[in-house]
């Protein structure tokens, strides 16, 4: 039975490498249908999965002790429902939007494969099946950036090669040590390692995990390595940059806390120059972020920079090891996810219906677009953390860890780093709201008449918008969930 | 010190020929000369073989008549070994004569730098 | 069972049998006797290492009826059988990927003269796996030498005999050294055979009278055979001789001949010098130290590379560096790291030359980068095959690459004093490597407008066949690799 825990990783990788192979299709509608059946029954099998099967199956040794294994705990869990959720009704926005690109057929095919091997990597039971999905994730996701092949998006897409790599195999450098001194490779809550190992080898371990951090952050944009992230999630077709942006940033916090909470133990790390320099660099990213956002002209690119600060946000959560943060953390990981999936949505479906890519040339789209619009305005104050929006219970929880944590300076300095971006945020996004329904007087906005998406384009939208204001209603639900998992990681009884 | 280099002076010979034949093949640009180079380093080894293999006082490993006596004789393997050294080093040297041919016909020098050099300039 | 074990000493006479026959051969009669040697020298290696594996000893076979310590002997064990059976394999499959290439690059009226270096590299290559004697490694050493030169200048380009030239001569000194180095040796022991040799250098190195002849003696020969398999910083002759030579020879100097002197060095520091000894001595040191130079300069080079060919080549410096760094680490896991990394290299770079040509010759014949933009649409197999030996090279896991790092490394952190310099290089290492290849795979996938016309998998069905072939054996090396490891443990530890 525990099988069918392979049919999500490996259905999806298999539809989309027949896609690829196979000649053009003479109708678009008939891969259309192709893609959908393919990602609905991925979908279907990965609900069972999630919520069906407690065992784990090992599907074949790599070598006698590091086995491929695939098990579901409550985080695995947790992020492949918000990866399914998400990519699926991305999938159906791109069906729309994809109409006024080429070269269908390849970005439908590797949609379909990261898909699975996203999967694949919540699945993941053990570090290095974790890690071969991980390098597999940054391979398989570079066409899609690479995806309208201009000289910028080969530069984009070489830039994010060459960082992920770095950041890999700087992740990797610690990987080794968990494999030599772990006494399993399993993820376990308070860590694998002896404590004894880890005093004998302190330092050696201090700067492992501070590698593995700064390594797999790169993935969630964090600073110092961020630089890839602005780059390459614009220059990708509208929906994969809502992917990108919102999905496959959050494997890096994923990966983030397999090896700190799961692998190392926060014990270890708690009090630690490790803990200091983590807490610092999510800092300056969350600032950076919002403050380079606030520069930025291009839409997508602001959106972009946007994510390297909301990011970072959750990293902060993750660095101050306490349970209430670590729930902000894990909530803002959902709100975040829908948020700018629908925001880089809404930016989509406007390049798609006026071909509008700068913030100044959107004056009065609130006329043509309303609709649109206002799904990005109730997202926006997602994002910026205003009640009733499930980014304000995650905010408002990573600030309350943040303040009961204890830890020094930062107990205090976090949570108002946190609220400047926070208007920042709002400085940034809302401008656009406004401008977008109040012009002006005299305004023409007449070019925007008539431009509404269709329905499977504002249908996501819509979707996305509703589960942020739901989860923003009714948090406790999953708030009670993640604390009770946050506590068992953080091992408090 | 000065003794030891006094009484195995073949040895020092060879070793000393070994490094002229070695710098020789290693730094000359001249083919010609490189594979001159070669040939001192291939009998600066028979020469240490030879050396090695001979006993003071004793006779060549032939046999004649009934009467024969190992005790007599040199030890016969390092002979052995330079015919096999001879064969292997005039193989190779061969060899090396018939590139250094076929480089001067085309490009009329035997200097295998200039050689580098004209190559590069073709483009090749 | 019997007859097995003389199959060692049968297929080094067959393959040398065949060169002899072939000069009396048209090309095509030479190359069907060539594709017939090696495969049946393989089947009989297959056999050889079921026997030794099977019974987990070693043999050792009399050549002639002269008892040691003065006879020729030929000793087998696991290790060397595999060896000889992935050579083959890799050699077969070498010249299948660049068959047409020869067909065309070669003279008609010569090509029976290519199969006669290809049979006597074969010979010399098993020789020198196989041998116990280390005279005739020296002998075969040579012949392996000439053999290549010969696989180097058959091309007959200007380019083609000045890169013979100086690979003759880099490599004339190394065989120098090694000679000098052996015959030092016989001096101090008295022996050729290598099990003798190592009793007599336990003794001197116990008594302890003889240290620094000792120490000079295995310089000589560790130097000369670093030489020759072109360890950084003796790698200058390397990028002409694989760069400018037709395409089979390129796969198998860089994956059999120089592995086949890296081979012979393992068993000299098993079998002769004894691994205790040469770990006690002061040159794994340096021998570390240079592979690490040539991991991260081989790729420096690499990266500054315009021309395909000799990237690859470069990657070969690099490759090569990993192996000597794992004989520095001094331990037996990194011993094994470094045989599992012999096999991985010579699995990827083979693939990576011969799906290189596949590119290439879609480009107008032209090696340079600018030109070779798109060419994996004109040649779907070659581009795909490229794309797996890169991400193998770069260490993705799923491929042989990923398995050789992580065993390298595995090594590494037992040693306290040489795992952070290890880790660190590794670690620049392959982010350099993935700065080169990604580069290539991104280019050979950016589509233009091509003027070259392209070619359809249909057509050149061979080539396709052996760059999955390949692929297999890369995935095979880098998902089952327990196995492997495991027979070159057991090989290892009947090695001495």
């Amino acid at each position: 039975m525990e099988y069918i825990l392979l049919v999500p990783v490996f259905f999806p990788i298999l539809a989309g490498i027949v896609l690829l192979l196979k000649k053009e299709y003479q109708k678009r509608s008939s891969m259309l249908l192709y893609v959908g059946t393919a990602l609905v029954i991925t979908g279907v099998f990965a609900v069972y999965g999630i919520f069906g099967i407690t065992e784990g199956v090992t599907l074949f040794h790599l070598t006698k002790t590091l086995p491929v294994y695939f098990e579901l705990d409550t985080l695995g869990r947790y992020f492949s429902l918000l990866f399914t959720i998400v990519w699926i009704l991305a999938g159906f926005f791109s069906f729309e939007y994809m109409k006024h690109e080429e070269r269908e057929k390849r970005y439908f095919g590797y949609y379909l494969i990261v898909f699975g091997v996203l999967l694949g990597l919540d699945f993941s039971g053990n570090l290095i099946t974790m890690y071969l999905f991980y390098e597999l994730m940054t391979l398989t996701s570079l066409p899609l950036v690479l995806h309208t092949q201009t000289r910028e998006a080969v530069m984009a897409g070489l830039r994010y090669l060459f960082f992920s790599f770095a950041g890999a195999y700087m992740a990797l450098f610690g990987v080794y040590f968990i494999c030599r001194y772990g006494t399993t490779l399993n993820f376990t809550a308070g860590g694998v390692i002896p404590a004894a190992v880890l005093q004998e080898n302190r330092t050696l371990f201090l700067v492992a995990v501070m590698f593995m951090i700064i390594g797999f952050g790169v993935k969630a944009g964090m600073f110092p390595l961020h630089a890839w992230l602005p780059a390459a999630h614009p220059v990708a077709p509208g929906p994969a940059s809502a992917v990108l942006s919102g999905i496959i940033v959050k494997a890096g916090v994923l990966a983030v806390i397999r090896v700190v909470y799961q692998m190392i133990g926060t014990d270890f790390i708690r009090g630690t120059w490790v803990q200091t320099a983590w807490m610092s660099l999510t800092l300056i990213t969350v600032f950076m972020g919002s403050m380079l956002a606030f520069r930025e002209p291009v839409l997508k690119k602001r959106l972009a920079y946007s994510t390297v600060s909301q990011l970072s946000y959750i990293l902060f959560g993750l660095s101050v090891l306490d349970a209430e943060a670590m729930t902000g953390a894990l909530l803002h990981v959902t709100a975040h996810a829908f948020i700018k999936v629908a925001l880089f949505l809404c930016a989509a479906a406007i390049i798609y219906q006026t071909g509008c890519k700068r913030v100044e040339d959107l004056k009065g789209i609130g006329k043509g677009m309303p609709v649109t619009l206002w799904c990005y305005t109730i997202v926006s104050l997602g994002l910026i953390g205003i009640p009733p929006t499930s980014g304000f219970a995650s905010k408002w929880s990573l600030a309350v860890g943040a303040l009961a944590s204890g830890v020094p300076v930062f107990s205090w300095l976090g949570p108002v780093v946190l609220l400047v971006s926070a208007l920042l945020t709002a400085g940034y996004l809302l401008p656009i709201t406004m401008q977008g329904f109040f012009p002006g007087e005299g305004y023409d906005a007449s070019r925007f008449e008539g431009k509404e998406p269709s329905y499977l384009m504002l249908a996501p939208l819509l979707i996305f918008a509703a589960l942020t204001v739901l989860i923003g209603l009714m948090p406790n639900g999953l708030t009670d969930r993640l604390f009770e998992f946050a506590a068992q990681a953080l091992q408090i009884v | 010190m000065g003794e030891h280099l006094l009484a195995n002076y073949a040895e020092v010979v060879a070793v000393i020929l070994f490094g002229i034949g070695f710098t020789n093949l290693l730094l000359q640009k001249n083919m010609i000369k490189k594979i001159i180079g070669l040939n001192i380093m291939d009998t600066a080894v028979y020469l240490f073989l030879a050396e090695k293999g001979y006993i003071a006082g004793h006779i060549p490993p032939l046999i004649v008549g009934e009467n024969f006596n190992p005790d007599t004789y040199i030890n016969p393997v390092p002979s052995g070994l330079v015919l096999t050294g001879i064969v292997v080093s005039v193989s190779v040297t061969a060899l090396m004569l018939s590139l250094t041919i076929r480089l001067y016909r085309r490009y009329h020098t035997l200097d295998l730098d200039e050689i580098s050099m004209r190559l590069k300039k073709e483009g090749l | 069972m019997e007859l097995i074990r003389n199959f060692p000493c049968l297929s080094i006479f067959m393959a040398m049998l065949s060169a002899i026959i072939s000069s009396a051969l048209k090309g095509n009669g030479a190359r069907r006797l060539n594709t017939f040697v090696v495969t049946a020298v393989g089947v009989m290696s297959a056999c050889v290492l079921y026997l030794t594996c099977t019974t987990g000893e070693s043999y050792v076979y009399k050549m002639g009826h002269f008892p040691a310590p003065i006879g020729n002997e030929i000793r087998f064990g696991s290790l060397e059988a595999g060896m000889a059976l992935f050579f083959c394999v890799i050699m077969l499959f070498s010249l299948n990927g660049g068959r047409k290439k020869i067909q065309i690059e070669i003279d008609p009226g010569k090509e029976n003269l290519y199969y006669i270096m290809v049979d006597l590299l074969l010979s010399s290559l098993l020789a020198l796996v196989y041998t116990n004697d280390l005279f005739t490694a020296y002998v075969f050493v040579e012949i392996n030498t000439i053999a290549a030169c010969g696989l180097i200048m058959i091309m007959e380009s200007g380019r083609a005999i000045e890169a013979a030239t100086r690979y003759m001569i880099m490599s004339l000194l190394g065989s120098g050294l090694f000679l000098i180095g052996l015959c030092m040796l016989y001096d101090m022991t008295g022996h050729l055979l290598m099990s003798y040799i190592q009793i007599s250098v336990r003794e001197i190195a116990e008594s302890g009278t003889y240290m620094i002849p000792l120490l000079v003696t295995i310089a000589l020969i560790v130097v000369g055979l670093a030489i020759k398999s072109a360890l950084f910083p003796f790698h200058a002759w390397l990028p002409d001789a694989y760069g400018y030579s037709t395409v089979s020879s390129a796969a198998m100097l860089s994956s059999l001949v120089s592995k086949g002197y890296i081979f012979l060095l393992i068993k000299i520091i098993y079998r002769v010098i004894g691994f205790d000894i040469f770990v006690n001595s002061k040159i794994i040191n340096v021998l570390f130290v240079f592979g690490l130079a040539g991991m991260i300069m081989g790729s420096m080079s690499a990266i500054r590379e315009n021309d395909i060919r000799r990237m690859i080549s470069y990657s070969s410096v690099a490759q090569i560096g990993y192996i000597y760094m794992g004989f520095g680490l001094g331990t037996t896991v990194g011993m094994v790291a470094s045989v599992f990394h012999i096999l991985s290299h010579a699995a990827t770079k083979s693939l990576l030359f011969v799906s290189g040509v596949g590119l290439t010759d879609v480009s107008g014949e032209k090696t340079q980068f600018i030109e070779l933009t798109g060419a994996a649409y004109r040649n779907v197999a070659a581009g795909l095959a490229f794309t797996v030996g890169s991400l193998s090279m770069v260490g993705i896991p799923l491929f042989s690459g990923f398995i050789s790092k992580l065993l390298f490394s595995q090594a590494a952190v037992q040693s306290n004093i040489k795992m952070l310099p290890t880790l660190i290089a590794l670690a620049v290492s392959t982010v350099l490597n993935a700065i080169y290849f990604m580069k290539t795979v991104i280019r050979i996938y950016t589509p233009i407008e091509s003027k070259y016309p392209s070619v359809s998998i249909k057509k050149n069905r061979l080539y396709a066949f052996t760059l999955l072939c390949f692929v297999m054996l890369n995935v095979a090396l880098g998902m089952c690799s327990q196995p492997i490891t495991d027979w070159i443990t057991q090989g290892l530890s009947v090695f001495a």
